[in-house]
């Protein structure tokens, strides 16, 4: 034992989420004698893990009964999967009030239209946070090793071979001059036969694959940021609410009709325990608005009259953000040559992948099931060349694919053509052509969101409650890459940046802008995707840092 | 080749406390709400002894990382492999349980021989390094009494170390500032006050934590001679939340302003005179109008209780306790039916019957000095000394240890001392722990003291518990209120009580000492307050033998060094600057002209604070951060200018007295967390104020 050489792992998989445990669980079931590392840059198991969420219940259940069919009876099954939906509102709103519009998407469904597929009824509405920390207990369960605070800097790539021969984790005790600490330890290299990326939306590890192995997304990658927060209300407005129903609300005050004010995106309000509705906000990073901040629509929602009668005085207990990757299949990144997501002994899963059905704004499912299917293939044939290209082939055939085609128009129309005739015009889903979207940075413009609340939303508080922690002495890992191009930005778009950064990241200090405030970073990454001069680099920092959600 | 025993533990996670976690009912702090962490200090020390470990240049050394606690503490141990420990042993049995430090102490030292003699080929080139104390216990005494229970020195509060000429140079705090020492002797006890730069997991170590075999040993296999609830020495009687301060939210002008600030500090003595109206003072029972007076037990409800009986023995026309039989018993037991149980009764019954205080003899101080000046910490002492002296009617002994200490004799009287120990020996002309805990163990035993208290100092807190320790004795570190009381339930008549904050201050807890004939408590510096000095008291001064050697001396003292401009937050008054300041010029400025006016009128001592965006917009240096990052304070007053009140700076001023808050955005959320606050430009403020201040009379 002293001397096995602990950097040398058979399967590595980047990201303990949903995806990436699946994944683990199903390869060490099916072929125990691999060793299966799972390791995650969040303090804890869950801690990264933000969702709405309401998951199908098909791909969980699946997974679960494969590695054992008792979970679904199990204490945990009982508690983490108590909430089923049986009433799904989908309202729009106006400023004042709501137009109910289930009946609509009801019908859609039974003639077969895609936005029928915006329905939830029978879905679980679970915390993410706790979904994965009961699969992580899963996938410890079957001899999976589950290592947390380890942050992967890059892939370790054989130019030769074209494949993956490991990971390289980020250095760590560099102080904030640049300098290495008395405690500096350079970044290890994890030596794996198989990699599966599945660090989530937007993740860098997936971003240095496509760059080393040369892989192209048809479209350009799209996104979202969800802003949420968990809100204990008192018994008689939770059960007024019901713990059954889910709320989803197009509209006020992200859209109004004829006005201009035409985002994607909008309002969620889901039941969790302990008398918390989890409500929240998302909206298209494609916003025109140069002075917008998610966190200021997510105030107002909260004061429709419809939404704030089940939250008011309510005190709220936990807080975060993140993004949803929106691109849909014609994002996903691929290898132009054999068409496999990912290359050689390397693949995507789940969310860094862009696995996410934009009509139903749903990906967890997708997630789980692709997560089965990369265990499946790697472990069905021992030829470690062919792994990407034979787990490609298995998604393509899969539903999750399925799906993912079928919608694969819907967010794009939206982005061309705006609410008001996108979203009709996406009934036609896979008739329409396709079109050339611009990426999300480029959309700003130098508009104003008007519809302000009273006062700017109190970002230091929602920091607090995301219970964000990072080492204070390590350097930024917010990389500013030009800072002429801020001082432009500042006079054209007046610095966005230190407006939408939930977390009030960026300042402006005497002229120069800085990413002042790093160690606040709620890790949405919203920052490299709207910046207007595609400017600002998210890196990740030291493992272990930021927030620490528990029941996101 | 040096080995190095590493001591951790197994520590509620104090930096993330939810409001859930609190009792609604009690206001206590319920520690399972908490995650476990490993003990911030105990993670310093391991990286200490890694790097003592690496400046020897030598693999060969293991480091052997050990816990005591319930079966899973075992994380801890992980964590330590995963860091560098070569071995891991955790020490688990519930025979060891409800441990206080003796108890925790005793079975620690005699784990670590058993390593010793069965891991280590019984070498006695080792360290034993640790946290200097822990954050659920704040008590910093296991160390000393593991050294004291193993016989050997211990060097306390390190901040680094060197290796130089083929030793280790230990930097340490002492009072006043620093110095470099060299231990004499192996093996030795290191204490870790202070080191950066703890270990980052590896991955590959990771991994091998989680595979690692963790040696575990019981009760049975070290064979401890104190162990668990029996093996304690203190007891603690009762825990409670602090005083909940609710903010004033009141606000002021400029004049209105500075009169409350000069007045907070003028009306001092007048509050403490106030305050000791109203609880009145300790008096022995034989001094008491009634027989069955028990006004004075260490819970109130006891209080009440024996109230209640005495009035109904009163009315009996009861004059002798002993003449109670058992007819008048059952009539009581009935007439108290609604507000006491039978037992209750009959326990009181057998209580009255006790009136003699359960110790005898002085209340004692243990001296400190910094070179040849006696601290401002024992003259505190001597202050609260004369009050516990005064209610048990004994007088206040001081006992003051160095090369020459005589001459201190005067002032000592001067402060309310009545007799004067004084023990020289050129040999204890610094501090060294062996040494002097020899000598003030001997004169303690000779004259035998009921209290003894020690300052909550460097010096204090490692005398104190190797003394008690050699004696027997239970000791409380750190407190920050001393009261005599009966327990008269347990038969307990005039003892003392030992109130400290724990949990980062988070729950108090008063403590008793049990199974000792000397109660010790360490008290916390700036707490008590020292009386004017009169120089016509008289007193006696006795001159006691030091029986000491050469041999006695374990450390070897290279160089002292006064920390001159240090950032001291233990300060009366904090005034910090927030991002309204906007420049560095004007946070300078304006916190030191606030600064020197307090500190010329108040005559306290004042530091500089900042807020987190203050720092990171380069106005002040890092180390002046306060709040969740950064330190967290607790002043008698703290002046928040330009600071908007984010959470995560509030959580680090929660536990200041007053707070005052100058902001020009009259939506702040500080308003609602300050006491007093002023709405408006604090450039043109602070100068107003600083003028006002010096008009106040």
């Amino acid at each position: 034992m002293e001397n096995k050489n602990y950097n040398i792992v058979d399967v590595l998989i980047v990201g303990a989420g949903p995806a990436g445990l699946t994944a683990a669980a199903t390869i060490k079931k099916r072929k125990p004698e691999l060793s299966v590392c799972v390791i995650d840059k969040a303090h804890a198991v869950g801690n990264h893990n933000l969702s709405g969420a309401v998951l199908e219940p098909q791909a969980l259940h699946e997974f679960l009964n494969y590695i054992d069919t008792n979970l679904l009876a199990s204490d945990e099954a009982k508690t983490i999967l108590e909430r089923t939906v049986t009433q799904d509102n989908i309202n729009f709103f106006t400023s004042k009030r709501l137009v109910p519009m289930q009946s609509l998407v009801h019908l859609a469904k039974i003639l077969g239209f895609n936005i029928g597929a915006m329905s939830h009824k029978g879905d679980y509405i679970v915390s993410i946070s706790q979904l994965t920390k009961w699969f992580a207990k899963i996938a410890a369960s079957v001899g999976v090793e589950i290592l947390h605070g380890f942050s992967v800097s890059e892939i370790v790539w054989d130019k030769i071979t074209k494949t993956a021969t490991g990971v390289r984790l980020v250095d760590q005790g560099w102080n904030k001059e640049g300098e290495k600490q008395q405690n500096f330890i350079a970044g290890e290299v994890i030596t794996a036969k198989y990699v599966i990326l599945a660090e989530g939306v937007d993740g860098t590890v997936t971003r240095d694959l496509i760059q080393k192995a040369g892989l192209t997304r048809e479209h350009e990658p799209l996104f979202s940021i969800g802003v949420k927060e968990l809100i204990q209300v008192s018994p008689e407005q939770y059960e007024k609410f019901t713990k059954n129903r889910v709320v989803h609300a197009l509209g006020y005050p992200i859209f109004k009709p004829f006005t201009g004010l035409d985002m994607f995106g909008g309002g969620i309000m889901y039941p969790y325990d302990d008398n918390c509705i989890a409500v929240g906000m998302i909206v298209g990073l494609d916003w025109k608005e140069k002075d917008f901040n998610p966190q200021d629509a997510l105030a107002l929602f909260k004061e429709h009259k419809f939404v704030k009668q089940f939250i008011e005085n309510g005190t709220i207990v936990e807080t975060g953000a993140k993004m949803i990757p929106e691109g849909g299949y014609r994002a996903i990144p691929r290898n132009p040559e054999t068409n496999a997501i990912g290359c050689g002994n390397i693949v995507i899963i789940g969310d860094s992948a862009g696995l996410v059905n934009m009509i139903k704004i749903k990906g967890l499912h997708n997630a789980i099931r692709s997560g089965m299917i990369a265990a499946q293939t790697l472990t069905h044939s021992s030829v470690v060349s062919t792994f990407s290209g034979n787990y490609t082939k298995e998604l393509e055939s899969s539903p999750v694919m399925k799906e993912m085609r079928k919608a694969q128009n819907f967010r794009q129309t939206v982005a061309k053509f705006g609410n008001l005739i996108g979203m009709p015009l996406s009934i036609l889903g896979n008739l329409l052509p396709k079109y050339d979207i611009e990426a999300d940075y480029k959309t700003m413009t130098s508009k104003k969101y008007k519809l302000k609340g009273d006062k700017t939303f109190d970002k230091a508080n929602f920091t607090a409650l995301a219970l964000i922690e990072h080492r204070e002495e390590q350097p930024s890992h917010l990389k500013i890459l030009n800072a002429e191009a801020c001082k432009e930005c500042a006079e054209k778009f007046n610095q966005p940046c230190v407006v939408f950064c939930p977390a009030g990241v960026y300042e402006d200090i005497h002229g120069t802008l800085k990413p002042a405030n790093a160690s606040n970073c709620l890790h949405c990454k919203t920052c490299q995707r709207k910046c207007p001069y595609d400017n600002i680099r998210w890196t990740v920092p030291e493992g272990g840092g930021g927030p620490r959600y528990k029941r996101m | 080749m040096s080995n190095y025993i590493v001591l951790v533990k197994q520590v509620p996670d104090i930096s993330q406390i939810t409001d859930n976690a609190f009792n609604p009912e009690t206001g206590t702090l319920i520690r399972s709400k908490l995650a476990n962490v490993i003990n911030d200090l105990d993670a310093q020390a391991l990286a200490f002894a890694h790097q003592m470990r690496k400046l020897k240049n030598d693999d060969t050394g293991k480091i052997i990382a050990v816990s005591m606690g319930p079966p899973m503490a075992d994380e801890v141990l992980k964590y330590s492999v995963s860091r560098c420990a070569d071995m891991a042993v955790l020490l688990t049995d519930r025979l060891l349980g409800g441990a206080d430090t003796v108890a925790t102490a005793n079975p620690l030292a005699f784990t670590i021989r058993k390593i010793v003699k069965e891991l280590l080929d019984d070498s006695d080139d080792y360290y034993i390094i640790t946290g200097m104390q822990s954050v659920d216990g704040d008590t910093a005494q296991v160390p000393a009494q593991i050294a004291q229970e193993l016989n050997i020195s211990c060097i306390a509060y390190a901040t680094d170390v060197a290796y130089t000429n083929e030793r280790f140079e230990f930097t340490s705090i002492i009072t006043g500032g620093s110095q470099t020492v060299v231990a004499k002797k192996m093996p030795i006890v290191v204490t870790v006050a202070k080191y950066e730069y703890p270990l980052f997991a590896q991955f590959a170590l990771t991994r091998k934590a989680n595979e690692a075999q963790i040696i575990t040993w019981g009760a049975a296999d070290i064979n401890a001679t104190q162990i668990g609830s029996k093996g304690s020495k203190t007891q603690v009687t009762r825990v409670f939340p602090p005083d909940k301060t609710t903010r004033l939210c009141q606000q002021v002008d400029v004049t209105e302003l500075a009169t409350i600030i000069v007045h907070l500090f003028k009306q001092e003595h007048q509050k403490q005179q106030d305050g000791d109206e109203k609880a009145p003072h300790y008096m022995l029972p034989e001094r008491r109008n009634s027989l069955f007076d028990r006004s004075y037990e260490a819970l109130v409800a006891d209080s009440e209780a024996f109230k209640l009986l005495g009035t109904a023995l009163e009315s009996h026309g009861v004059t002798d306790i002993e003449s109670i039989n058992e007819e008048l018993t059952t009539t009581l037991v009935t007439e108290l039916e609604k507000s006491l149980h039978k037992k209750q009764v009959e326990e009181m019954l057998s209580a009255l019957k006790i009136r003699t205080p359960k110790y005898t003899g002085d209340v004692w101080v243990a001296a400190e000095c910094d070179d040849d000046t006696v601290i401002p910490s024992t003259f505190e002492l001597i202050g609260k000394a004369c009050d516990l002296a005064d209610s048990l009617e004994v007088k206040v002994g001081v006992i003051i240890a160095g090369e020459k200490v005589e001459h201190h004799a005067k002032e000592l009287i001067a402060a309310g001392a009545d007799i004067i120990y004084t023990v020289e020996n050129p040999l204890l002309k610094e501090f060294d722990p062996i040494a002097y805990e020899k000598v003030f163990s001997e004169t303690i035993k000779t004259y035998r003291p009921q209290i003894v208290l020690y300052a909550a100092t460097p010096q204090g807190r490692a005398l104190g518990p190797m003394v008690s320790y050699n004696l027997g004795c239970g000791l409380t570190a750190d407190c920050t209120s001393l009261d005599i009381k009966d327990r008269s339930k347990k038969g307990d008549i005039a003892v003392l009580l030992q109130t400290r904050p724990a949990l980062g201050g988070n729950v108090m807890a008063t403590i008793c000492t049990v199974n000792s004939d000397i109660q010790m408590a360490t008290a916390r510096p700036g707490v008590m307050k020292r009386i004017p000095a009169d120089n016509s008291r008289t007193g006696e001064v006795i001159s006691c033998a030091a029986s000491i050697t050469k041999n006695d001396i374990s450390l070897e003292i290279i160089k002292k060094e006064k920390s001159h401009g240090k950032i001291n937050f233990d300060v009366p008054i904090i005034v910090s600057g927030g991002k309204g300041l906007r420049s560095k010029q004007s946070y300078e400025t304006l916190l030191n002209d606030l600064s020197a006016s307090l500190q010329s009128k108040l005559e306290v001592a004042v530091e500089k604070g900042a807020s987190r965006t203050a720092v990171e917009q380069g106005f002040t240096e890092r180390v002046r951060q306060i709040g969740q990052t950064g330190t967290a304070v607790a002043p008698k007053l703290y002046i928040a200018l330009g600071i908007s009140g984010a959470i995560q700076h509030m959580i680090g001023v929660a536990n200041a007295e007053t707070i005052v808050a100058i902001n020009n955005d009259p939506s702040a959320s500080i308003f609602k967390q300050s006491d007093y606050y002023l709405v408006g430009n604090v450039e043109d403020i602070v100068p107003q104020l600083v003028e006002a201040i010096a008009n106040v009379l």
